[in-house]
């Protein structure tokens, strides 16, 4: 109720600021800070670019893996083996077949006696 | 070990049994498809169309009664060759007249069938005839030259050169 009335509100804002940064000095010497280490900023700026920087593979093993895991790659890796293996395994039944079929006719017309 | 190693195998393990798996699949719908029928071998492999494979296929069942009563004939007279050679370590004359018979015997049948692999070369096109004329003289006949062209190598021993 005392402030309200007060006809000046700006003096009082103005003693209050005074007080504040009076409060602050006090309080910086009651708590020193310690000195930083030496080139504490050149080190904090390393680590940040660090953190920022691209994580770098360890070693060509690193990489590859890098390279299959990644869904596209992966993906088109295991349409190419599944196609390979089609057509390979077609070829060679395909082949099976003609041999079991050719060895069928041969015991019907050629008997082992004759061969 | 290295983790990234265990990674890396794990995925070739992967890959390799994705190939296996289908290829293993693959094959087996090939060998399921396989047709029952004797001469679809000729079929596949000369591309004949129906009209060719009905005069094979009359070919083939004339011939194979005649193919039939030769094997037994043979079954026959290889009979008789075991028992005239025994137990005994000579080669006898009965022997030696049987072993000649079973040779006439095979040598009619294998002339019987080179006419059937004739007749059925003709009911073919020109060309798919000749290559199957060639292909079951290689295959009926050419293992007696392979085995025969082996021996004479063998050691530089040669036959009909003494």
């Amino acid at each position: 109720m005392k402030e309200n009335m007060n006809p000046d509100p700006g003096s009082n804002r103005g003693s209050a600021e005074a007080s504040d940064t009076r409060f602050r000095e006090v309080l910086r010497a009651a708590r020193p800070s310690p000195s930083l280490p030496p080139r504490f900023q050149e080190n904090v700026w390393r680590r940040i670019e660090d953190a920022e920087a691209p994580v770098k593979s360890g070693s060509w093993i690193d990489a590859l893996i890098a390279l299959v895991l990644r869904p596209r790659f992966a993906y088109a890796t295991v349409a190419t083996l599944m196609l390979a293996g089609v057509l390979l395994g077609t070829y060679q039944g395909a082949q099976n077949v003609k041999q079991t079929e050719q060895a069928r006719y041969l015991a019907a017309v050629a008997p082992d006696s004759l061969r | 070990m290295n983790r990234s190693l265990v990674i890396l195998l794990g995925v070739l393990a992967l890959g390799a049994a994705i190939f296996a798996g289908s290829y293993f699949v693959s094959q087996r719908a090939c060998a399921i498809t396989r047709s029952a029928d004797d001469l679809s071998w000729l079929r596949d492999e000369f591309h004949l169309n129906d009209a060719e494979m009905a005069r094979v296929r009359l070919l083939h069942e004339g011939y194979m009664p005649q193919c039939a009563k030769m094997c037994a004939l043979i079954a026959a007279k290889n009979a008789e060759v075991q028992a005239a050679l025994g137990s005994g370590t000579n080669v006898t004359a009965e022997a030696q007249q049987k072993l000649t018979e079973l040779g006439e015997l095979r040598a009619q049948c294998q002339a019987q069938m080179l006419r059937h692999f004739i007749a059925v070369s003709q009911a073919m096109p020109p060309e798919a005839g000749r290559r199957y004329l060639a292909e079951m003289k290689k295959l009926t006949l050419g293992s007696h030259e392979e085995i025969e062209q082996s021996m004479s190598d063998h050691n530089g021993h040669e036959h009909g050169t003494n």
